[in-house]
């Protein structure tokens, strides 16, 4: 199995250029899941004009976000999804492209609210330590997002940070868990054709204190050979 | 109105190309019938067209699409509530929604093959409990025909012996999936059936279409042909005879009728060309789907048929239907941390729950009278989609960082969702008619639809609520989703079962009929009706079996009156 940087490397769409590029950068960097925010921030945001904004082949368009808004997305994201031992971070699987496309694909309600939010959070650390959340430090940040990221201990005067916060942790989590990588960590072994349904498997079934009646249907099938699918003789139209 | 008609050139005109249509096709090319088949949607090919097996990561969006527009995600819909330059408008007070696909095949290709017999007592509603109406036809009458549509689809299933739900012609079922197993422990200290579902997927091989292969894609299209589609199972083999012609881009205006009253051939607009074309053919087949079949017969107005063709009744778009939907998720912790395996099987539930509380409502213990039947669906089946693992106030709790990432999977799979799917009494408030004010771009009048649930639907829709919660609860769960009184239960939208059925009822009167027993029109005998809109009821068991077992014995009708030269 590869690791999440070569996954990331192999992909075949240049969309992801920049993405390895911050990978890289964040593997050299010493304390791994408490990157100082700060200089990855400035980082980042080179990298998005650089890279990003003038729209070559190899960068992504932004879709619905301002490139200071999509620095905040990659740094928020990674702090919701960070990189440990068995994935990359969320901005290694592609959730901030994830995040823009969808808000793009969405528009209306969402899109106002996230933009909301992320204007809020800058005031909030602008107010508060005189810069915005991604000039912040790994601590100030921190502490901003222990104030949004628990809806029950929260004080009524943060509701609408809270919201924005339920909002954006869920685009992470569906960016993150629908990516390559995502699925690898989850893991989904799936969509993968089978030649007969083996039912729920006996290990799962005695854990569960449950009792399978049916039997496997490859017991009762014949064997059908490799998986094909139709031939055009088969299934094509004589007449259109 | 036309004058002297040219000889017909075909025998038989189909309009639709969906569950209706390629029965009549199958079934009357098959006997001999020069038939023309008119579909306003493009051709579609599954073998070719379907996103089987594509990673959400490699399209966009991830795969998925928005509320309105069906087009362009995995689904193999080409259209959905919204379709360009086709509106329909809704009195005040209505919401109904209107799912069109217009591609060859129609809602075939996506569906999700739920093929449940009706039982005797959904031919007989109103003798059962003295509220709607009852079927011209008995259970008995339609058990051939839902034989023979087995035999040739291919539906899976168990033999159960329950009331009021015939068992089948069925290939054998797939086991259960682990999530189903837990549901069905639960059902059985409720004392609730919980048994293998009937879907039309192949478990074994069936001429040239190799058994199902397990990726739970149904919805994409099958590019095996290993479940049922109108173009795989009934339009590729009834071309193969030779006898049909199917030409789509074609969006019927009206059926034309000559001076003697009969169906004449029917006029439509060559979307491609933007050309009016006029076909003649000796019978009329009307399978465009429910609302479009109501539609065109409203359109087709004549000095002799002033309020549409097929409508001395005045009951076409009358008595419309759709099902009654609630669903309620629970999360359930003994389900977190399983070992992975793979979940997808089936494009669909292996296990379902239908009605049982027959006995009950015969006691007068149940403030309504109809059944529903419970879909299941949640554990680790299907690829992940957005929207996986979020609603992160109920079950995560919030928080951030890696104690989030890992707490996310260990919810992967432990959520259950119970779908309710009941039988809505017609009434007299639920129709569709012109609207007169508004056309499509083709200059044809749209409908306007008028819709409510009574009271028997809400109560059913608050049985469904209680239901499904004391299910979770006895598997050891937790409801994260559900519904209250103020929300009438969560009842579902009007239209939004996308089993819209009723609108040219049959009957055994002309005059509280549109359509005789043999869904032969009363008022027009060379026009028939194959799609949904026949109905007299709309029984909890989804309606695509019997759109075509009907459409099997009103086209055997067809062929034997057209034998005997009797249309």
């Amino acid at each position: 199995m590869k690791n999440a940087a070569e996954q990331s490397g192999s992909s075949s769409t240049g969309l992801r250029f920049h993405r390895r590029a911050m990978l890289k950068m964040m593997m050299a960097l010493p304390v791994a899941g408490l990157v100082p925010r700060a200089s990855f921030a400035e980082a980042a945001r080179s990298l998005v004009e650089t890279v990003v904004m003038p729209g070559g082949a190899a960068s992504w368009k932004l879709r619905a976000l301002t490139p200071q808004e999509w620095t905040t997305v990659g740094v928020l994201s990674d702090w919701i999804i960070p990189a440990d031992d068995e994935s990359g971070s969320a901005t290694d699987a592609g959730v901030p492209e994830f995040i823009d496309d969808w808000l793009d694909f969405q528009r209306g309600e969402l899109l106002a609210e996230i933009q909301g939010g992320l204007a809020w959070l800058d005031t909030e650390c602008s107010r508060l330590h005189g810069s915005t959340f991604v000039n912040c430090t790994s601590d100030e940040q921190r502490q901003m997002l222990d104030r949004i990221a628990w809806p029950e201990r929260t004080a009524a005067d943060d509701a609408q940070g809270v919201a924005f916060f339920s909002r954006f942790r869920d685009l992470v989590l569906s960016g993150f868990y629908t990516s390559e990588a995502g699925i690898r960590y989850l893991p989904y072994v799936g969509n993968q054709p089978q030649r007969g349904w083996q039912g729920c498997p006996a290990p799962v079934v005695a854990q569960l204190g449950v009792t399978n009646v049916a039997l496997p249907l490859e017991q009762t099938l014949p064997s059908q050979g490799a998986v094909r699918p139709l031939t055009p003789s088969q299934l094509s139209a004589r007449v259109r | 109105m036309m004058g002297a008609m040219p000889e017909s050139e075909y025998d038989v005109i189909i309009v639709g190309s969906g569950a209706g249509g390629g029965m009549a096709a199958h079934v009357l090319t098959h006997a001999g019938a020069r038939c023309l088949m008119l579909e306003a949607g493009d051709w579609y090919d599954t073998a070719r067209e379907s996103k089987w097996l594509e990673w959400g990561y490699d399209a966009p969006h991830r795969g998925t699409t928005d509320d309105e527009h069906a087009y362009g995600g995995f689904e193999a819909v080409v259209g959905g509530y919204h379709v360009d330059g086709e509106p329909y408008t809704c009195a005040a007070g209505t919401h109904w929604k209107w799912f069109r696909s217009r591609m060859l095949g129609g809602r075939t290709n996506a569906w999700g093959r739920i093929s449940l017999r009706n039982g005797p007592a959904d031919f007989k509603p109103h003798s059962r409990d003295g509220k709607g109406f009852d079927w011209p036809i008995s259970y008995e009458d339609l058990a051939p025909y839902y034989d023979k549509t087995e035999e040739l689809i291919g539906v899976f299933g168990s033999a159960e012996g329950l009331e009021n739900l015939p068992d089948g012609k069925f290939l054998p079922p797939p086991a259960p999936r682990c999530y189903e197993l837990l549901i069905q422990k639960a059902c059985r200290e409720l004392q609730i059936p919980c048994i293998p579902s009937r879907l039309a997927i192949l478990t074994r091989p069936m001429g040239d279409r190799p058994a199902c292969h397990y990726v739970s894609q149904c919805y994409r299209g099958c590019r095996m042909g290993s479940n049922f589609s109108s173009p795989v199972v009934l339009l590729y083999p009834a071309q193969q005879t030779g006898n049909l012609e199917i030409r789509c881009g074609a969006m019927v205006r009206e059926v034309m009728t000559g001076p003697d009253g009969r169906a004449a051939g029917v006029s439509y607009i060559d979307k491609e060309m933007g050309q009016e074309v006029q076909v003649t053919g000796k019978v009329i087949v009307l399978a465009a789907s429910t609302c479009e079949t109501v539609r065109l017969l409203l359109n087709s107005r004549s000095s002799r048929f002033p309020n549409g063709l097929a409508n001395s009744s005045g009951l076409v778009g009358r008595y419309l239907m759709d099902t009654v939907m609630s669903d309620v998720t629970g999360w359930v912790p003994s389900l977190m941390n399983l070992p992975p395996h793979n979940e997808d099987g089936v494009g669909g539930m292996h296990l379902f729950v239908p009605w049982w509380n027959y006995e009950r409502q015969r006691l007068g213990q149940l403030p309504f009278s109809r059944g529903y039947h419970i879909e299941l669906s949640g554990g680790r089946s299907g690829m992940p989609a957005p929207g996986l693992l979020t609603g992160s106030e109920s079950l995560l709790g919030g928080g951030y960082g890696k104690a989030l990432k890992q707490r996310s999977r260990s919810l992967y799979g432990s959520l259950v969702s119970f779908h309710g799917r009941g039988e809505m009494i017609p009434n007299e408030d639920s129709y569709c008619e012109l609207d007169k004010s508004t056309v499509d771009r083709w200059g044809i009048p749209v409908l306007r639809f008028h819709f409510r649930w009574s009271d028997q639907e809400i109560q059913m829709a608050r049985h469904m609520q209680e239901t499904f919660q004391q299910i979770v609860q006895t598997m050891g769960g937790k409801v994260i989703e559900s519904y209250g009184a103020d929300q009438r239960w969560g009842i579902s939208e009007g239209g939004e079962g996308i089993h819209e059925v009723g609108g040219t009822r049959m009957g055994s009167d002309p005059a509280t009929s549109v359509l005789n027993p043999h869904c032969q029109a009363w008022d027009c005998k060379n026009l028939f009706v194959t799609d949904g809109a026949p109905f007299v009821s709309l029984s909890d068991k989804n309606p695509t079996l019997t759109i075509m077992a009907l459409a099997w014995r009103t086209s055997e009708y067809i062929a034997s009156q057209m034998r005997t030269h009797a249309v």
